[in-house]
């Protein structure tokens, strides 16, 4: 749910695909035809020359390369670290003018931390469920949560998500408003760790 | 964007992965080759020592590469046109997490596929009347299987288990939808 351009990183891993595909296979299908290797690598050698001493008239070209290094390591980092970013911990935000009814106006700001505390409790309660994390999340100017259940051993998801809504269906009465929540049933560590439901 | 919009976007986004690990090892090898050069660069031009190679051998032997062997050049460009393929079959496969989404209207949810085998088999050895360590289960992307092996000396009744696990996954309304086979072993085990 985070804010991750996953297209992006799609694309930049298929085109740095493709590059070293059409590298290898130009090589390969060069080095292949004859006439073609001829051609190339007379010409190829034909440049040296001129091209160290290119290098060494205008020092200049350097410093651009160095310059143009630099400019793309500023990208690739700036790709590196845009991953991932999405979290809130603002869940609702109320604001007022001040008016002749309310004399003061205000601003309410409310926690995801409190949603996370009545939920967890709310919902710890439940047999099926180990434990609940929740986490908010900011997709398109609009705040959802995310409710991670871990399942006990041999739940039945379902179930485990009917207890889920009814307990979420509270929360919405207590806020007076209803937030996007996206429910993630998994089964890890704390699942294998705790014992299975006995209760039939 | 709506309630659903955000729940489609929200469960697409869940279910698959989105790439991001390759994609920072393929970033930070790339910026790291690229410091090299850039270094290089700066040292050959203030007349320093280079690192490893100086910039005007490495153009040198780009330009003579090419009167190599040709048995030579065709290995590395087959080796480099495989390794350049896997990315691109990385970046364009759908990349499905094992889990399951189902979206509802006041909530969307997914579930990892280990939750359902262990549904499943909770399912199962209800049915079977045998201990839940004897059966296992795995999810596949549309079907799972069950195998069960019963306690020697006792009957399993393989139908009475395959309507159980089937009314277990009609109650379901995950989506991509599962379809079980039970499959009861010859031998038993002693339990």
């Amino acid at each position: 749910m985070n804010s991750t351009n996953r297209f992006l990183n799609r694309l930049f891993i298929l085109v740095v695909g493709l590059v070293v595909l059409a590298a290898g296979a130009a090589v390969s299908v060069g080095a292949l035809l004859p006439d073609v290797q001829r051609t190339i690598s007379e010409n190829a050698e034909r440049a040296v020359g001129p091209t160290v001493d290119t290098i060494d008239a205008q020092p200049w070209i350097l410093w651009a390369a160095a310059a143009a290094a630099a400019l793309l390591i500023v990208i690739l980092l700036w790709f590196v670290l845009r991953q991932g970013h999405g979290h809130t911990g603002t869940l609702l935000q109320v604001e007022e003018r001040a008016s002749r009814n309310a004399p003061t106006g205000g601003r309410v700001v409310l926690d995801v931390k409190v949603a996370e505390q009545v939920l967890e409790e709310a919902i710890g309660r439940n047999p099926d469920v180990v434990s609940v994390d929740v986490t908010g999340f900011r997709i398109r100017k609009q705040t959802a949560l995310r409710l991670t259940a871990h399942a006990r051993r041999g739940a039945s998801p379902v179930e485990l998500r009917r207890g889920i809504e009814a307990a979420i269906t509270e929360w919405d009465g207590v806020l007076g408003t209803s937030t996007p929540v996206v429910i993630q049933i998994v089964s890890g560590l704390r699942t294998r760790l705790a014992s299975t439901s006995r209760v039939v | 964007m709506n309630t659903q919009a955000l729940y489609r976007r929200a469960v697409r986004r869940e279910t698959h992965s989105p790439r991001s690990a390759l994609a920072i090892t393929v970033a930070i090898i790339l910026a790291l080759v690229l410091a090299w050069l850039g270094t290089e660069a700066v040292l050959a031009a203030i007349g320093q020592q280079p690192l490893l190679v100086a910039p005007k051998d490495t153009v040198t032997a780009v330009l003579t590469a090419a009167t190599a062997p040709a048995p030579l050049l065709v290995t590395i460009g087959v080796v480099a046109a495989i390794v350049g393929l896997v990315p691109i079959v990385l970046s364009l496969a759908p990349a499905r997490q094992g889990r399951r989404g189902s979206i509802a209207d006041r909530t969307a949810a997914v579930v990892d596929d280990r939750v359902i085998a262990q549904s499943l088999a909770r399912a199962a050895s209800y049915a079977g009347d045998v201990d839940p360590s004897q059966v296992s289960v795995s999810v596949g992307a549309r079907r799972a299987r069950v195998d069960v092996t019963p306690t020697s000396g006792r009957r399993v009744d393989q139908r009475e288990i395959q309507n159980a696990v089937d009314a277990e996954i009609a109650t379901y309304d995950y989506r991509p939808a599962l379809r079980a086979s039970v499959k009861v072993s010859t031998r038993g085990t002693v339990a």
